[in-house]
């Protein structure tokens, strides 16, 4: 399928390559299909690319490489609707935001995906998590040191 | 909105598929417990409306907003499609 993104341009996807979001996410609930592109300048960087609306796209990273003590605790009721038994066999990101300050990663709310089903979902984590964890050059830890 | 008074152990059907039910009550606080499929997400409202309006903020971003991401994290990790461009 051929989609004229607002962000790059005419691009291609293999309908195999289409995740549902039978939910869409939270804001963008009409949005169920996304395709995973990967940023052409940055190799940390994804965005999923809405594939029904050209003008919506989300920056997603993998949060342990910005944040390597992340771990992500997910009931299994959130897991069963995308045919998960176990949270290792997905992928997961996070959205990246902007605040005034800079760049932001919403660690309350990951993304899971199924790569195998095709099958996305954005999921609640349990536990006190940031819903913008601003990204900085110090240490990267979500647990501050008496 | 639709007002009903249940006391503890009763229950709530919401369509043919959703039940809720008053597990406890302690003082002002309510313990509910959902059954619903699966399929259907049930989150505190508070919780869902803040992660809308992060998505909807986050939907905004340009590639340019992102350069600055090369500055952060550590070498491994691609979070897209096993190497699919």
């Amino acid at each position: 399928m051929r989609i004229n993104t607002s962000r790059f341009g005419r691009i291609d996807i293999d309908a195999g390559d289409v995740i549902r979001f039978p939910s869409g996410l939270p804001g963008l609930e009409d949005c169920r299909e996304w395709a995973l592109l990967a940023d052409s300048s940055n190799e940390a960087l994804g965005w999923l690319q809405c594939t029904t609306r050209p003008e919506v796209a989300v920056a997603v990273v993998s949060p342990r490489r910005f944040v390597p003590d992340y771990q992500v605790r997910i009931p299994r009721s959130e897991l069963t609707p995308l045919a998960l038994s176990d949270i290792r066999q997905a992928q997961v990101v996070v959205v990246v935001g902007k605040t005034a300050t800079g760049l932001t990663l919403n660690l309350k709310a990951p993304i899971v995906i199924n790569l195998e089903a095709r099958t996305g979902r954005q999921v609640v984590a349990s536990g006190d998590l940031p819903m913008q964890y601003e990204l900085s050059h110090g240490r990267p830890s979500l647990r501050k040191s008496a | 909105m639709l007002v009903l008074s249940r006391q503890r152990d009763e229950s709530i059907m919401i369509g043919d598929t959703i039940v809720v039910t008053i597990v406890d009550i302690r003082g002002d606080k309510v313990r509910l417990g959902i059954n619903a499929p699966s399929e259907i997400p049930v989150h505190r409202q508070e919780v869902y409306e803040a992660i809308q309006r992060e998505n909807m903020r986050a939907a905004r971003l340009e590639p340019g907003d992102t350069e600055a991401i090369g500055r952060f994290g550590n070498r491994s990790g691609r979070p897209d499609d096993s190497g699919k461009r």
